[in-house]
């Protein structure tokens, strides 16, 4: 019974923590632009992450090893080197978009200068990071995140054609390079790698075994997939609030009055408070995700279940990360912008940490009786396949759309 | 030990220490002997260092200056090979990773993590 609650509380903190700035920005303006057309790529990029987060759960509680180590391992020095420098750079711009968007929906509430926002986002985060244990950082934001389901039950309350919200979810085409971008923005947002790498080093963290692929299962498939309504209730809301009016929501607060069009203020509080934690939440995980990614990479001591004495360039590279970030927040760059060009090159670069992971989840020498099985491995390449031709296409298609402008 | 095949399961693999501690990677592996004679490996090279060795032509110099140009001791370890213990998911060292010279960037770093607040 423990067991069962202890799961339950993962998947709810995984629901609370799927959606990030990604989703926030990428599906409210495929909402906004296409309506319910978008709606089938979020199940591919759903489905996606599930595969490459099975994987990565699995390899870590079956070989102790996580994504970067794998990646060093099985790519080599070289382009090994050319996915860390990539990863770091996204992870940046990742964390630098989160941070602006905390900061943004902050102002939101209390209508104070968004630069000393900016100060004091990073500062509540590093001191929560610092202070709180791995598994209660994951809850806190995970389980506030779970506000944003205000959009789930926004979808129902703005009583959608449920018939063309179905024919949304049926594969189609249109033959525009906006809709083509959006496809590969609604599919990245998704898949964003810094989730993957923290998963599987959080694997590590709370020290998985044999006895936790179970658990590794009903998080990655029941948590994501879950999350993942979340993120259709998005576009839902957002075809419903901002299709039929022609409303660009190019200001992440726009993405709130969805909620507020449905059930008020307290819809716009809850709405705003989700998009608090899940901002927050993902930025702790980009901060993390990029110090796990070097000292894995270089070999260092890292974990948050080490003392920061103990691992001690791993706890800088995420206070390093958390300096950087504010430093580029406080340009005035738009963090709805920075949230584009992130999940574009997350995309770009997401094949290059996807095939090691697919390699040794399939290697039977490291994982014995629990390598990839017929379906497990069918389903890695198909979205192997996939992933390169949205890798190929995300800038070409930015550039033609000045992404997504027109 | 069975044969094993050093690129698959040695190089770039993590080294750990007897007390369970990270301490770098297998960057390299030098080999000892004369030409025509069987190489024999002899140790576990680890250290920013030998990566400019690693990278293509053309970027070995600039490999140089960001990562170092390989000074025994300081940018490169060499971790005898009789020191191996064991080859699982990780290279496990038979002693201290202080008795060696590895993890010498978190041994520096401590001092100034160690003055920050609960470390």
């Amino acid at each position: 019974m423990k067991k069962i609650f202890q799961v339950a509380l993962g998947i709810i903190a995984a629901i609370g923590g799927f959606v990030d700035i990604g989703e926030l920005v990428f599906n409210t303006q495929a909402g906004a632009d296409f309506r319910y057309q978008l709606l089938w790529a979020v199940p591919v990029g759903v489905l996606g992450i599930i595969v490459f987060a099975e994987m990565t759960g699995r390899v870590a509680a079956v070989s102790g090893r996580p994504v970067f180590d794998v990646v060093r391992m099985r790519m080599g020095l070289n382009v090994g080197l050319v996915t860390l420098v990539a990863s770091l750079l996204i992870n940046l711009i990742t964390l630098a978009a989160e941070v602006g968007g905390a900061a943004l929906v902050l102002q939101l509430l209390f209508d104070v200068n968004v630069s000393t926002l900016i100060l004091l986002s990073v500062m509540a985060l590093v001191v929560i990071v610092y202070f709180v244990p791995f598994g209660g950082i994951e809850r806190i934001f995970g389980y506030l995140g779970c506000a944003l389901l205000v959009y789930v039950a926004a979808a129902v309350h703005l009583k959608p054609d449920w018939h063309q919200v179905g024919r949304g979810l049926v594969p189609s085409w249109h033959p525009s390079a906006l809709y083509a971008y959006f496809l590969v923005g609604v599919i990245g947002a998704a898949l964003v790698p810094y989730e993957v790498y923290f998963y599987s080093s959080g694997a590590i963290e709370e020290r998985w075994t044999l006895r936790d692929l179970n658990l590794n299962r009903a998080n990655a498939f029941l948590g994501f997939a879950l999350g993942g309504i979340l993120s259709i209730a998005l576009i839902v809301v957002s075809g419903e609030v901002f299709f039929g009016p022609h409303i660009q929501p190019g200001y992440l607060g726009t993405t709130a009055l969805g909620a507020q069009h449905a059930y008020g203020e307290v819809g716009l509080l809850l709405a705003l408070l989700g998009m608090l934690f899940a901002v927050g939440g993902a930025a702790v995980e980009c901060a993390f995700s990029g110090a796990y990614t070097l000292a894995q990479f270089a070999g260092w001591e890292w974990g948050k279940y080490r003392r920061p004495h103990d691992a001690p360039r791993f706890t800088l590279a995420w206070l390093t990360f958390f300096a950087l970030a504010f430093v580029v927040v406080e340009t005035g760059v738009d963090p709805v912008l920075l949230t584009e060009y992130a999940v574009i090159f997350s995309v770009v670069a997401l094949p290059l940490t996807y095939l090691p992971v697919l390699l040794i989840a399939r290697d039977r020498t490291f994982m014995g009786d629990h390598a990839n099985g017929l379906v497990g491995n069918g389903l890695g390449w198909l979205y192997f396949a996939i992933l390169l031709v949205v890798s190929l296409a995300a800038i070409p298609l930015t550039l033609i759309t000045a992404a997504g402008s027109h | 030990m069975d044969r094993i095949d050093l690129v698959y399961r040695v190089l770039d693999e993590q080294l750990v220490d007897v007390d369970g501690r990270r301490c770098g990677r297998v960057d390299d592996l030098e080999f000892e002997g004369d030409i025509g004679d069987p190489p024999r490996l002899h140790a576990i090279l680890s250290g920013s260092g030998t990566w400019h060795r690693r990278l293509p032509r053309p970027l070995r110099a600039f490999g140089e200056r960001i990562f170092g140009v390989g000074v025994s001791g300081r940018d490169v370890i060499h971790v005898p090979w009789t020191q191996v213990d064991d080859i699982s998911s990780v290279v496990r060292l038979k002693v201290k990773a202080r008795e060696l010279g590895l993890g010498q960037g978190d041994e520096r770093n401590a001092m100034l993590v160690g003055k920050l607040p609960k470390s």
